[in-house]
């Protein structure tokens, strides 16, 4: 056996208030691409970061090549062959492929780029993932999955002897995945080390060797892929003490049908999704990053434009088409990411509450603000949500995470929707400010209102819904209820079973 | 596997519309005024586009970064106000003292560079204080006070090579510079790719900071050349040289295609066109005998449609983008 081309060894990461990596070691070799896998928040991306120079490791060697080596800076991991094919694409879309490709390395001669010695260069990487584009083309005009080509190409010309794909396929077409796995296997024929990341358990199989799976930052297994079952993943995945529930389920009664969604359609992001929600229940919309969680929430929203289909809501008259981007849409979305999609940061709790909501306070004939009655709205919202501040004035920008998210839920609780849409609401928050949500989601369910949210905390969406909804690839999958077993939500997920759409 | 590109007709008159736009201004001028289509006026034209054409090379890769710089008038007016007062009160040698305004006009342009990459100041911001600290310097420093220069300097602005004016000439060199740097030097890409996003740029491993330093510093020294060009072509410094440049150089980089959003743009021919068509219009309303107070109105006007054919480029290119960071 040859020796193996990366060793890392004893690697520990801590962030404030999270221990990401708890002293993992494993080891690469020439050829062989090794897949990582782990559940969201076991370390993957924290590991690979590490490798790519852009996280300095706590503690821990890496040798590369039989040498010891420490790795500060992207470009410094470059040097050293190691390229990243990052799932969110490094490439600038108004430059042409060729500058793209040569941007970091340009071939020069006299002070001037050479442009034919960099063309030739080009040519020679993309011909040999059996590629040829017009080099002068804008990258921008190429689709997603020839621009990927463009960033494998470029980690050619590098001369990378480890490249590590981080999720390569999320937005790729069946075809563009084939032609992805060809390439893959072209760079192992060259002796080339892979690292794979991707919560795809059918891709593993095909294209990796070996697998590492992780989970909560230690390496719980390292074997040969085809000894492995896609259960005995999973198994390993989610680990086999059941974690103590921080929130018990009490049993509901949904109600009638509140809203419908129709042959929601999105070109590269949405395909056919058809579902209904109940009132008084809690839905928990569970998969993979990528799925197309977030994209589904926005486009009910009218955030994104739709291609096709509608949505359809009883308000008590028989269900009706809504427009969701004109001003009375009855939903609410509280957004994953609330310090820069949700929350006005340098403005006061007040402020913030009232934002969806002014329309109440100011009257036909007397168009400023009634200052009293906003505070006074202010004030029953801190009381009911129990937001810890000193006043409504203070800033929100100063309040805890948890606070911050209980602001986001009071501003929509204001506008009293009918449906509240959360895409992870409660990421970030420590314990106490999660259990005090997820009282809150419960809460909202059993005075009537229908509850959709997103959650990539398995504990946390088991505990709170009273229904599943499974995306991959932009499709709802399966429906399923609340008797689910972890397993087959993260099994259905992974995309192991039938679909309910069909292919 | 070749994939061709794609020329639709909106994205033509995207790329070409103000070339149209220009034939068809020289076509009604013409017909209005015989005298207007001759070599004599085109080359006043040229004459009187090239100090602008200068100021706005500067200012192209700012802009192309993705930044603003909008104290390139001050700066023109500050770096030529020091070296007239250092050849009128100090008696320095009057070429020394041209040439010195240059590294003066390149170390203004620094600290704007140094405000914005270092103290991270909103380029805007940063150069709304420059510009008005710049020209305040500059009226102390003169005294506010019309100085005439010595005729020897004063007529080189109206020296020809033939009948070609010689700041034409000085203007098409700077922009040949200007086109191999953008198009042929690793800075010139690394300008581009910067103007694509600081963020990936970064993680692609190119000096972000220190193109975006350089580039400030290229468009002061540009806006110091500029200056000493239209105090050549007036023989005087006067307090209200290079006031209203910094836009007349922006509106002619965003008529000629360098769009404000970064990224995007040519020297030639975009600068070239911007420069011709804001001075047709302004050469050519003079012909047809136009009040001097519908020059605004009509500059304006084209300012608005350029910026607007901007906007629509970038929803195009905005488009892709999300798609690649979804690749």
């Amino acid at each position: 056996m040859t020796a193996p081309s990366l060793v890392m060894t004893g690697i520990k990461k801590s962030f404030p208030g999270v221990k990401a990596l708890k002293g993992v070691s494993f080891e690469a070799f020439p050829g062989e691409s090794l897949a990582m896998i782990g559940a969201n928040g076991a370390g993957k991306s924290t590991l690979m970061n590490i490798l790519g120079g852009v996280v300095q490791p706590d503690e821990g060697q890496i040798t590369i090549d039989g040498e010891e080596t420490l790795i500060h800076s992207p470009s410094e991991a470059a040097r050293l062959g190691i390229a990243f094919v990052h799932q969110e694409l490094a490439l600038m879309p108004t430059l042409s492929i060729l500058d793209n490709m040569l941007i970091s390395s340009f071939p020069t001669r006299n002070g001037l780029i050479d442009y034919d010695r960099g063309e030739v260069l080009c040519r020679e990487a993309l011909s040999r993932l059996g590629y040829e584009f017009n080099l002068r083309m804008q990258v921008r005009d190429l689709s997603p999955g020839d621009q990927q080509i463009v960033e494998i190409a470029r980690t050619l010309l590098g001369k990378s002897r480890i490249v590590i794909f981080d999720e390569p396929t999320s937005s790729l077409t069946s075809r563009e995945k084939e032609r992805l796995f060809e390439i893959i296997r072209y760079l192992k024929s060259e002796g080339t080390t892979i690292i794979y990341i991707t919560h795809l358990l059918d891709e593993i199989f095909t294209i990796c060797e070996k697998a590492v799976i992780l989970r909560n930052g230690e390496k719980v297994a390292q074997s040969a892929v085809k000894d492995l079952t896609r259960d005995g993943i999973v198994e390993k995945m989610i680990g086999s003490q059941e974690v103590v529930s921080y929130f018990q389920h009490h049993a509901r009664q949904p109600g009638p049908v509140l809203l419908t969604v129709e042959n929601f359609q999105r070109e590269g992001y949405l395909d056919n999704i058809n579902f209904s929600i109940h009132r008084g229940e809690v839905v928990g919309l569970w998969g993979l990053l990528g799925s197309g969680r977030t994209e589904l929430f926005r486009a009910m929203m009218g955030l994104d434009q739709i291609t096709g289909g509608r949505i359809l809501i009883d308000m008590g008259r028989g269900a009706r088409p809504i427009r969701p981007h004109s001003g009375k849409n009855p939903m609410g979305l509280v957004t994953e990411d609330r310090r820069t999609d949700g929350l006005l940061l340098p403005m006061s709790i007040r402020n913030n509450l009232s934002l969806a909501n002014l329309r109440n306070f100011i009257s036909r004939l007397w168009p400023f603000i009634a200052r009293t009655r906003e505070e006074a709205a202010a004030n029953e919202y801190v009381r009911k949500l129990n937001i810890k501040s000193t006043s409504i004035e203070q800033r929100v920008a100063t309040l805890s995470g948890g606070n911050q998210q209980k602001v986001v839920v009071g501003r929509w609780l204001q506008t009293s929707p009918l449906v509240f849409l959360m895409d992870e609401p409660t990421r970030g928050l420590d314990v106490e400010a999660k259990a005090e949500l997820h009282s809150i989601i419960s809460g909202l369910a059993d005075s009537g209102a229908a509850v959709m949210f997103v959650s990539s905390d398995l504990d946390e969406i088991m505990s709170l819904s009273d229904r599943f909804l499974v995306m991959v690839r932009g499709r709802l999958v399966k429906e399923l209820p609340r008797e689910t077993t972890k397993h087959e939500l993260l099994a259905t997920a992974s995309g192991m079973t039938g679909t309910m759409g069909g292919e | 596997m070749i994939v061709k590109q794609r020329l639709t007709a909106g994205a033509f008159l995207l790329s070409y519309g103000f070339l149209i736009a220009i034939v068809v201004m020289v076509a009604i001028f013409s017909l209005y005024s015989p005298n207007f289509f001759s070599l004599k006026n085109a080359l006043f034209i040229l004459h009187a586009a090239a100090p602008s054409m200068i100021l706005a090379t500067g200012v192209a890769l700012v802009l192309m970064t993705g930044k603003i710089d909008i104290s390139i008038g001050s700066t023109a007016y500050l770096s030529v106000a020091i070296g007239v007062m250092l050849m009128r009160g100090l008696h320095v040698n009057p070429i020394l003292a041209m040439l010195i305004i240059l590294p003066i006009g390149a170390f203004l342009g620094a600290v704007n560079g140094f405000v914005v990459v270092v103290l991270k100041v909103n380029p805007l911001i940063a150069t709304l204080g420059s510009y008005f600290t710049f020209r305040g310097l500059a009226l102390q420093v003169s005294n506010s006070m019309t100085i005439s220069i010595p005729a020897q300097l004063g007529n080189i602005g109206s020296l020809r090579i033939g009948p070609v004016f010689i700041d034409i000439l000085f203007a098409a060199v700077v922009l040949a510079i200007f086109q191999l740097i953008h198009t042929r030097t690793v800075f010139g890409r690394h300008v581009m790719a910067v103007g694509n996003g600081a963020e990936v740029a970064q993680k692609v491993g190119i000096p972000v900071d220190r193109t975006s330093f350089l580039t400030f510093m290229l468009a002061g020294l540009m806006a110091s050349i500029g200056g000493v060009l239209t105090m050549f072509q007036v023989s005087s410094l006067s307090p209200t040289l290079g006031q209203g440049y910094e836009f007349t150089a922006i509106a002619l980089l965003v008529i000629g295609g360098v769009s404000l959003f970064g990224g995007e743009g040519t020297i030639f021919p975009g600068i070239v066109l911007g420069a011709l068509a804001l001075t047709i219009i302004q050469s050519g309303l003079n012909f047809i005998g136009a009040s001097v107070f519908v020059y605004p109105l009509v500059r304006g006007g084209i300012i608005f449609i350029a910026m607007y054919a901007d906007s629509l480029k970038n929803m195009r290119k905005r488009q892709v983008k999300v798609l690649a960071e979804q690749g």
